[in-house]
Formats: structure tokens, sequence, C-alpha cells
């Protein structure tokens, strides 16, 4: 399928003098649902917002949607929509009439308007609400009314940056179940920006890892993750803080058949294998064997923080450390 | 908020009326204060709704709603202008509202209608040029708290220092020389031949030249600003 956003050496240098964006290229196919992950300050926003023609680039060579960036903003934004992070909304106008407005801001009118507003109402599952001031809504209902707006004049591809930053998990899932039917069932290709994780891996089909205004890693999320080598066994010794101890579990762990790679975390070790049911019995008898005891030990897929850890030597953000997926 | 907005001038009125109602005995108010405030006070709607405006512009930047309307098929000339219109709009909304009741209060408005839709054209070109002045600070500070405290440091000596609440008469040497190149002056003097008769044409035209030049200075910069942000 042919792509709907091309970028080559994209560059965006702030009056400041920061390197916002140093250098990024990518492109994103027709009906595909990609994603942006980064931490804080990556360059998500920024790019997003170059894209969307909020923003000036400094250089490189961008086409969203068929149209050159430098000559043709205006009819880039008429074949967009866009979520920003802020949710603005009229909070003295009531959901329907919100939705009406940006509607009439788009050159809608009369019952094309009228139908398509009942029917983005729907979607978002804001029909009955739709009557009430938009102030009286909760977060989580607000975002949804922004999303419906960003959808009013049928855009070809929706761009969200961090549609779910801030939300409760409910509101979370609810946008996910949208943007998830959005392409599958419209065919409106998504381009969002997340530093969640589980956003990231759940949603997106293709990934591009951003960090300091770099690409570090493109991918579906799947290939991404292959790239850490198997599964992740993480064990927590008794006694692990001792060195000697480490590396002899870790000596011991490398000659069992099945082990990609052992490396050191805090107070135990980390074995990789690429299936790590087959391995587990014969990990904890060998270590058993020599003496050391497993304190803990928990087995996971590895996740995309893991890439991320990889490619950085860094984690994405701290809160998530402990959780692991399945 | 617009219902408070309409009714501060009210308030002055009232107030400045009956607290010094004993200025109707001093020579250059002519027999009666209120009819004399009158007029001070319709400019002064001019002065809050400016600064008003570069308000709105802020919030309307820093809550994403002016990037939501420049991703919309709305031209950009448009945002802008209706900006400006609708603070313009609530300028004349106010000074309506102030003429109708000060006429309920007992002023007589010799030039009559004629009058009273100069006075009216004078707030809303008087409004435009100073909202210039807000709207490019806001654009460029982002910060409300700018905008007021620009306002507050910039209108209140404007005003006092001004023929818009007392006659210069009144006024130290100095002051007469400050309020005499004062815009406010000018715009009141206006305002007020048209409520007490006798305005002449050398009034008006210098008024109209004087708001004419700070409108050109600020609407540019206003351009100025908007474009930035714009790009």
């Amino acid at each position: 399928m042919p792509n709907i956003i091309s970028v080559k050496d994209l560059v965006i240098v702030y009056a400041d003098g920061t390197r916002a964006v140093d250098g990024i290229s990518f492109d994103v196919r027709e009906k595909e649902f990609f994603g942006f992950l980064g931490p804080n300050g990556a360059g998500k926003s920024t790019t997003i917002k170059t894209l969307t023609t909020l923003l000036r680039k400094t250089s490189g060579k961008v086409s969203v949607a068929g149209f050159d960036l430098d000559k043709s903003p205006a009819e880039i934004r008429s074949a967009i929509g866009v979520l920003s992070q802020e949710t603005s909304l009229d909070v003295d106008l009531t959901g329907r009439e919100n939705l009406r407005l940006q509607g009439r801001l788009q050159q809608l009118h009369g019952k094309l308007l009228e139908d398509r507003v009942e029917e983005l109402l729907k979607m978002v599952q804001l029909d009955e609400v739709a009557g009430k001031p938009a102030g009286r809504y909760s977060g989580g209902m607000r975002k949804r009314l922004d999303l419906a707006s960003a959808l009013i004049h049928n855009p070809k591809l929706l761009f969200l940056d961090e549609p779910t930053t801030g939300l409760d998990t409910q509101s979370r899932a609810a946008i996910w179940e949208y943007l998830e039917r959005l392409n599958k069932e419209e065919g409106i290709t998504i381009f969002l920006t997340t530093q969640y994780l589980e956003e990231a891996d759940r949603l997106c089909r293709e990934l591009s890892i951003i960090d300091h205004g770099k690409l570090i890693a493109k991918g579906s999320p799947a290939e991404l993750k292959a790239t850490v080598g198997g599964d992740a066994i993480t064990m927590e010794l008794k006694g692990g803080d001792d060195p000697a101890m480490k590396s002899k579990a870790k000596e011991i762990i490398r000659t069992i058949q099945g082990i990609t790679k052992v490396v050191d975390s805090d107070g135990g070790v980390v074995a990789y294998a690429l299936d790590a049911s087959q391995v587990i019995a014969e990990v904890v008898t060998s270590l058993d064997r020599s003496g050391i005891r497993p304190g803990s030990l928990t087995i996971s897929s590895p996740t995309l923080d893991d890439v991320f850890l990889r490619q950085t030597g860094r984690r994405i953000r701290s809160e998530e450390l402990g959780r692991k997926e399945t | 908020m617009l219902a408070t907005n309409l009714l501060t001038p009210l308030l002055f009125l009232f107030l400045f009326s009956q607290l010094l109602q004993k200025l109707s005995v001093f020579p250059g108010i002519s027999g009666n204060y209120l009819t004399y405030l009158t007029p001070g006070i319709v400019i002064l709607n001019a002065m809050t709704s400016a600064t008003l405006s570069g308000v709105s512009m802020v919030n309307d930047l820093n809550s994403g709603f002016l990037s939501k309307m420049l991703l919309t098929r709305v031209s950009r000339p448009a945002i802008l202008l209706g900006r400006l219109l609708t603070d313009v709009f609530v300028a004349l909304l106010q000074s309506i509202i102030t003429v109708v009741v000060a006429i309920g209060m007992g002023v007589t408005i010799v030039t009559g209608l004629p009058g009273v839709l100069l006075i009216l054209a004078t707030v809303a070109f008087f409004e435009l040029a100073l909202s210039g002045i807000f709207l490019a600070i806001g654009m460029r500070t982002r910060k409300t708290e700018t905008i007021s405290a620009i306002g507050g440091v910039l209108f209140f000596p404007l005003i006092f220092v001004s023929s818009a609440m007392f006659p210069t008469s009144f006024f130290p040497s100095w002051a007469q020389t400050i309020s005499a190149y004062n815009p406010v002056s000018y715009a009141s003097d206006v305002a007020r031949g048209l409520v007490q008769g006798g305005l002449t044409g050398g009034t008006l035209a210098s008024a109209y030249l004087m708001i004419g030049f700070i409108a050109l200075v600020t609407i540019s910069a206003t351009l100025y600003q908007f474009r930035k942000v714009i790009s």
C-alpha cells in the first residue's frame, strides 16, 4: 500500500538552539496503525505539530496525505484530523453544540452536519449526555468529545498526541476501543504518540521508538521485542548482593542449554531464553545443587521497555518498572 | 464573565456620579457631573474590553483552542478578525447599556441618535486601536498576568490624567500638559462634545488622527505577532 506519510531527514531546531528533532526518517503506509513511542521530551509532540502544519520544520522533506508540507499546508489540514494533547472545548456549550461548532468551522452544514454529529456522539457513547454542558464532563468524556470533534470532517488520517495521558484505566480502554474500530472498520490511518508501553504494544502494528530527537528502533512490536532475545527470567538471589555468588550463578546458568544470555540486575541476575518454560526447572535445580537459592523468580515476555533499555540503557518510565507484561 | 464585564461600567457610573455629586458646582462640569462623566465611562469601556482581548488571546493560545482553529478550514485572517470584532462588539454592548442607563438617570444627549452613533463609532475605533497592544503583547508573552499588569499600570494613569473623569482645569499644570497629549482625552472630548454639544470638526479630526495612528502601530504589531504564531 502507498505511503500516506513520508518523512525524510526531518530536523526541528527551536529558536533557543534545542535540536528537538534530530534527523529522523520514517514512512507510514495507508490504513496503518502507527505509533511513536518515547519518554517525555523525546520529540514526539514536536514531530506531530510539524506534520500537522502547526510548527515550522528546520529542514527535511515531509509529505502528508499526498501533499508536500512546504507547498500545500492548507490541503494537508483539510485531509487530516488532529487530537492534540490539550483538550480544548467550550465548557459553556453542550457536547452536541461543541461538535456542531467544530463542524461549522470545518464548513459542514445542514442535515449532513446534523447526521454526522449524532453519528459521532453515538460512537463515543456521549449521545445520552450530549445536551449537558461540556464543563460538567469528566476528563475521559471530554477526551471522547474532543476525539469526535477531530473526526467531524471525515479525515482519512488521524493524528493523536498522547491521547490517553492523564486518563483513568476505563477511559483509556474506551479510547483504545474507538481507535481500533476506526482503524479496522473505517480504514482510517492512525498516527499516535504515546509514552505508555502497553498502549503502543496493544494498538500499534508499526512502531518507531524515539529518544532525544532520534529514532532508535523501528518495526512491529513483535519484531522489536524479538530483538531482545526471548523470555526474561528475573531472579533475586538470597545474598545476591555478593558479587562472587552472582558470577557463580551466572556461570551455572550459562551452561544450561536454551539460555541465550545472562546479565546482572539488582540483587540477582536476569537470564534470557527463547522459551523459558523449557529451561526453568533446570535453572532452579542447578542453582539449588550449588547451594544458591533464588528468593524470587519471575518469567516475563520481553516488553517494549526491554527494547528501550537495550538501546538506551534507560527505562521509559520508572513507574512501569515493576510491571510485567505477559 | 460577560455579565460582569457589562456591569462594571454601570458600577463606575453609579459610584462616581453619586459619590462625587458635589463636583457639579464646579466650573468645567456644566452643571451636572453625571452628564460630564457619562462620555468618560463610555471611553473606559473601550479600554477594559481591549485588555480583555489580550487575555482571551492568551487563553486561546494556551488552551490549544487557537491551534484547533488553525487546523480547520477557517481562513487565518478570519481567526484574527473574529477576535478583534468580538471585543469591539463587547465594548459596543457595554457602551450602549451605559448610554441607555445614563439617559434613564437623566442625562440628555443633545446631538440625539446621530450623536450616539458617532460616540459608538469612536468607542469601536478606540477599542480596536488599544486591543492591538494587548493582542501583540499576549501573543508574545503568552501570560495573562503580563496583560493585567500592563493594563493596570498603563490604564490607571491614562484614565485619571485625562479629561475622561474630571475636567483638566482641576489638575496641576504638569498633569494638564500630560492630559493634553493623552489619547484618552482626545477620545473623551469627542464623546463629551457629542453628549453636551459643541463638538468641533477640529476636535473630531485630531482625535481620529491620533487613534488612527495608534491603530496603525498596534495592529501592525499584532499582525506581525500573529504571523509568527501561525508559522
